[in-house]
C-alpha cells in the first residue's frame, strides 16, 4: 500500500500533506499533555516491532504479496495517538531510509496507514467491547474486525487518492472497487494476525492494553 | 524481564527470519510491490532509480547478498526507530517538567 513518487499529482499530495500535518500536531498536543515517558518507551519497541513484521513480505503465486501493517493492532494496544505516533516512525523511516514509499506521497501514506488504519481499528474495538463487554472472544472478534476494517478503509482511501490524482490514468470508479477488493482479501491475514496478538497480550500482559485500561484521557 | 526487553528480543528474532520471506520465497515466486507493477503496465515513469537519496534502497546493503542486507537493514531501521523515540520521550520529558 506504499505509494510511491509519481503516482499522485501535486494538489493529491498537498492535500494529504495538510491533513497529515494537522493531525499529526493534534496528536503531538494530546500525547505531550497526557502522556507518560514510560508510555512512550512502548511506542518505540512496537514501532520496532511492526517494522521488523513489515519486513515479512509473504510472496503469492503470480508475483505479488502482502505485508502486516499493523496500524489496528498498534491503536488497540497503546491508542490511537501514541499509534498514530508509532506508525508514524515506521512510515517515516521507511522512506527516508530505505525510500519505500514516495517522499511527495508521504503525506498519503501516513493519512491512510497512520490515520485511518489507526483510528478505525481502535473505533472498532472500543465500540465493540464496550457493547458487548470485555469477554475473550469480543476481544478476538473486534480485534479481527479492526484490523480487517482498518486496513480495507485504509486501500479505499489510497484507491480515492489514486483515482482523483490526475497522474494516474484511471479514475476512482476503477481504482476505489479494486484496492477495496483486493485489501478486503488481504485483510483477513492482517484481521487474523491483529486478533492472535491481542488474544496473547490480553493474556500475558493485559496492563498494556490501553484500549481497555487507559480510556479516554 | 520488562515489557521493553521483551519485545526488543521478539523484534530481532522477526528480524534474523525475515529474508525468508522478503528475499528468498518473494525472488522464487518474481514478487515485486503491486503498485510498481501497476506503474510499469500504464507505463508510469519510475522515479526510484533517478531520484533516489538512500544507499539502503529496498532494504539492501551495498556490496552485501540481498539475505544479509536485509538482515543489516533492518537492524539500521530498528536503530533509526528506536533513536526517534528516544527523542521524543525527551521532549515530552522537557514538556512536562
Amino acid at each position: 500500500m506504499h505509494l510511491p513518487d509519481g503516482f499522485l499529482d501535486i494538489v493529491t499530495c498537498v492535500i494529504t500533506y495538510i491533513v497529515f500535518l494537522l493531525y499529526g500536531a493534534y496528536a503531538l498536543r494530546k500525547i505531550r499533555t497526557s502522556e507518560t515517558t514510560e508510555r512512550i518507551s512502548i511506542v518505540s519497541i512496537l514501532a520496532a516491532g511492526i517494522f521488523a513484521a513489515q519486513t515479512f513480505n509473504w510472496p503469492l503465486p503470480g508475483g505479488t504479496s502482502l505485508h502486516f501493517v499493523g496500524g489496528a493492532l498498534a491503536a488497540i494496544m497503546i491508542g490511537p495517538w501514541l499509534g498514530f505516533l508509532s506508525m508514524f516512525s515506521v512510515l517515516f523511516v521507511q522512506c527516508l531510509v530505505f525510500y519505500d514509499g514516495g517522499i511527495t506521497t508521504l503525506g498519503a501514506n501516513v493519512l491512510n496507514m497512520a490515520i485511518i488504519d489507526v483510528l478505525v481499528g481502535y473505533l472498532i474495538y472500543r465500540i465493540f467491547i464496550k457493547i458487548f463487554g470485555a469477554k475473550d472472544s469480543v476481544r478476538i472478534t473486534s480485534a479481527f474486525l479492526g484490523g480487517w476494517l482498518g486496513i480495507t478503509l485504509a486501500g479505499a482511501a489510497c484507491g480515492l487518492e489514486i483515482g482523483y490524482s490526475s497522474s494516474f490514468p484511471y479514475g476512482f470508479t476503477i481504482t476505489l472497487p479494486v484496492m477495496v477488493g483486493w485489501h478486503a482479501v488481504l485483510g483477513i491475514i492482517e484481521g487474523l494476525i491483529t486478533a492472535l496478538t491481542i488474544s496473547y497480550i490480553t493474556r500475558k500482559a493485559p496492563q498494556l492494553l490501553y484500549s481497555e485500561v487507559g480510556e479516554e484521557k | 524481564m520488562s515489557s521493553f526487553k521483551k519485545g526488543l528480543i521478539v523484534t530481532l528474532i522477526l528480524v534474523f527470519i525475515s529474508p525468508i520471506f522478503g528475499v528468498i520465497l518473494a525472488d522464487m515466486v518474481g514478487y515485486h510491490e503491486p503498485l510498481d507493477i501497476a506503474g510499469e503496465v500504464l507505463n508510469r515513469p519510475d522515479w526510484t532509480e533517478n531520484f533516489n537519496w538512500t544507499p539502503f534502497l529496498d532494504y539492501t546493503v551495498p556490496g552485501l547478498p540481498s539475505e544479509v542486507g536485509y538482515i543489516i537493514a533492518g537492524f539500521i531501521g530498528i536503530g533509526v526507530i528506536l533513536i526517534i523515540g528516544l527523542i521524543i520521550n525527551r521532549m515530552v520529558k522537557k514538556n512536562q517538567k
